[in-house]
């Protein structure tokens, strides 16, 4: 699983959740993947992007001291930044780890890659 | 010269022994039949059979210039060699005599080896002029003279609705009296009357029925279809439809007589229709045989001495009376039956209800589970129209393909951040080997933020959802994750496989019966009896694939291509028209952008509402 897809996935649908976002990701395994740095993709994705989750990732991948707290202004003219966030959502891929949901604690694991959101009948 | 010819003789004659045993040898261990010195009844034809392209009535036709008499013919299926049975020990002679080595019937006109045989191949069935005709079929011939012939011919040349099927129907003329029997669904419509009823000239028929009517459904006949059929035309076997027409079926052979083949599963029977004759169809022969017609020339009959003799076949109209049913069919012959092959959609709405989830995961998640590799080989081209659809975004959109399968459609634009889930573990292991991004869970449940996605996928996804309310539950879910003025596109599988008389992709493939080989009802038939054993514990039936389908809620079954060749059968329910456009008219946060079909399924784009125009 990229971080970038960890941005967009939430708890939200078990009963009596409210937000489930962002889930808490725990990495045992990862891999970094090699992949083509295209500032621009990178610059006009990151709207579409939860930055708190985005720096969650980061803390969890150590990589706080690249990823500031906050989002920074016209992030667009600082290509170093840009190819750091590359890095951290579009190389780093969580092969063995979990998401736990932060209201109820109910983990969904990540096998080989591919993270397990399916939820039981009686957890809708 | 003299000499020479001599010896062209004896090296043609030497050339025949030559060929004649190592055939005979063939055969023998083939088929345990003894070759004869001397003269029997039994003539094997060494080199020639069905294989190679021998035909029946050429085999007759060549017998019969010998002038010795043909009781049987004995043709193997895929066989380079056949027997004839003869009269008597002369009529063999004569054959022999006038054929081995001398008649021209081989492919490209090569010449054929004969042998007297002791015996005929065990496995060679009996004739199928010998068996019993199936209950309920009887032939009534000279039902009408000569006179009366011309005078219905003339009555029906002059008007009639001629059907406009021209795809389905390539090797006939066909007219409609009455009501306009339709070939796309095999049915007519009630409702739609002709304005030519059954002309008045055919009146004359009914007061010779009046005996046997007491015991049918019906006295007159309110349908007419007129088949005119040149030699080398034919019908595909089919029965017909069940809920469109009463016991019996009546049809009256003009200007030409035919032999015409009724089939139950691996039974087969030959009937001959003489011109003039009449052919009531009732009961068993009515419901539970098809019945079709060869395209040939010629026709192998039975002699008036009791051999075997062929016949030029002539211009034939046959005259099909029927009445229409208006209502559900009451017959005890399931197979074939169309009424019974489907539940009442109330009936069946309320038990789905009750066991979707199971039937879910029965029937959808195991059974692609376990054929994820294999499903997933056959899934590999995109669909134009969605790779269409996925490139209509602006670089840098995120889409969500709902249901991704093998992830096929994620690496279609790479300009897009492209993610999919599934909740076919087998399917998405795939697309992870792929390097694409892909998450597991239900379509009912996707967990990813409200309002975060440019663009939404979900392609032959809902169709496996076994009520309407689960159906719309998961476009709800695809429109809660779109941000406003984000746009998703969804196919599902149509129950019309049709569009414009046009076969879909899915019912072209369907060699056999697009050759007329055979017919989607004879294909049902014959799945019918290979499944039965296979567990079932849905109410729904089973489909049979690369036909038109019968009802919406069916279990399509997947072959497995291992050795086992494993049949699973999967929970599909396919749209009517409009079907998909209503669920998505529910949903007032979203509008309709576009409907359409494209290949056997129904399609559509709806958009998020922008939150400034609510």
């Amino acid at each position: 699983m990229k971080l970038s897809t960890y941005n967009f996935l939430t708890s939200m649908a078990i009963k009596g959740v409210k937000v489930g976002f962002p889930l808490k990701l725990t990495i045992n395994k990862k891999d970094v993947v090699e992949s083509e740095f295209n500032p621009t993709f990178v610059e006009r994705i990151l709207p579409k992007l939860d930055w708190s989750a985005v720096y969650g990732a980061a803390q969890v991948a150590e990589l706080t001291e690249d990823i500031p707290a906050v989002q920074p202004e016209n992030i667009g003219e600082n290509e170093v930044l840009l190819q750091k966030l590359h890095h951290l959502l579009f190389e780093i891929d969580v092969l063995e780890g979990q998401l736990e949901c932060p209201e109820t604690g109910r983990v969904f694991p990540i096998t080989d890659g591919i993270p397990n959101m399916l939820l039981n009948e009686d957890e809708v | 010269m003299h000499v020479e010819e001599k010896q062209q003789k004896v090296n043609k004659a030497k050339k025949a022994d030559k060929k004649q045993r190592r055939c005979l040898a063939i055969i023998k261990s083939d088929c345990h039949v003894t070759p004869s010195n001397d003269p029997t009844t039994y003539l094997a034809i060494l080199n020639v059979g069905l294989s190679n392209g021998l035909t029946e009535e050429n085999l007759l036709q060549a017998a019969a210039k010998s002038g010795g008499k043909v009781t049987e013919v004995v043709m193997l299926p895929g066989k380079s060699y056949c027997f004839l049975v003869c009269a008597s020990m002369e009529d063999s002679e004569l054959i022999y005599l006038a054929m081995h080595n001398v008649s021209t019937i081989g492919q490209l006109g090569a010449v054929a080896y004969l042998s007297y045989v002791k015996e005929l191949p065990a496995l060679a069935g009996k004739s199928e002029w010998n068996r019993p005709l199936p209950s309920g079929l009887l032939v009534i011939s000279d039902f009408v003279s000569g006179e009366e012939e011309a005078t219905l011919l003339k009555a029906i040349a002059e008007d009639g609705k001629t059907s406009e099927g021209t795809g389905t129907l390539k090797h006939r003329h066909v007219k409609h009296f009455g009501y306009e029997f339709l070939y796309g669904s095999n049915n007519v419509d009630p409702s739609k009357p002709l304005e030519l009823a059954i002309p008045f000239a055919c009146d004359i028929l009914w007061p010779r029925l009046e005996n046997s009517a007491t015991a049918w459904d019906w006295s007159t006949p309110d349908q007419l279809t007129v088949n005119e059929y040149e030699p080398g035309h034919g019908i595909p076997p089919h029965v017909d439809t069940h809920s469109a027409f009463l016991d019996p079926i009546l049809s009256l052979s003009l200007q030409s007589d035919v032999v015409m083949d009724f089939r139950r599963g691996e039974e087969q029977v030959q009937v001959r229709l003489p011109r003039r004759s009449l052919l009531i169809m009732s009961g068993e022969a009515r419901f539970d045989w098809t019945h079709g017609i060869r395209p040939k020339h010629i026709d192998v009959v039975p002699s008036a001495s009791g051999g075997l003799t062929t016949q030029a076949r002539g211009k034939r109209t046959s005259l099909t009376f029927r009445r229409l049913r208006r209502g559900p069919c009451d017959c005890a012959y399931p197979t074939l039956c169309d009424t019974r092959q489907t539940k009442t959609p109330q009936e069946l709405t309320v038990s789905l209800a009750a066991q979707a989830v199971s039937l879910e995961l029965q029937n959808v998640h195991e059974v692609y589970d376990k054929i994820a590799d294999h499903f997933s080989e056959t899934r590999h081209s995109p669909w134009p129209q969605v790779a269409g659809f996925l490139d209509s975004f602006d670089p840098q959109s995120v889409v969500l393909d709902v249901g991704c399968g093998n992830g096929k459609y994620l690496g279609c634009n790479p300009r897009l951040l492209a993610i999919g889930c599934d909740r076919a573990q087998g399917l998405l292991a795939v697309g992870r080997r792929k390097g694409q991004n892909v998450f597991r869970c239900d379509c009912l449940s996707v967990p990813v933020r409200s309002s975060s996605i440019d663009g939404c996928i979900s392609i032959a996804v809902i169709h496996h959802l076994a009520t309407g309310e689960r159906r719309l539950a998961a476009i709800q879910e695809m429109a809660r994750v779109l941000r406003p003025g984000g746009r998703a596109l969804i196919y599902v599988w149509a129950k019309d496989q049709r569009k414009n008389d046009k076969k879909s992709a899915y019912l072209r493939q369907n060699k056999a019966v697009n050759k007329e080989r055979t017919t989607e009802q004879e294909q049902r038939q014959k799945q019918h009896k290979e499944l039965d054993e296979l567990p079932n514990n849905t109410p729904l039936p089973v489909h049979t694939n690369r036909t038109e389908f019968q009802q919406q809620d069916v279990l399509v079954p997947w072959k497995t291509k291992d050795e086992q060749r494993t049949t699973y059968l999967r929970y599909y329910h396919v749209f009517e028209e409009q079907e998909l456009e209503n669920l998505v008219a529910q949903l007032p946060e979203v509008k309709l952008v576009k409907s359409y079909y494209d290949q056997g399924n129904h399609c559509v784009i709806f958009e998020k509402i922008s939150k400034n125009c609510s």
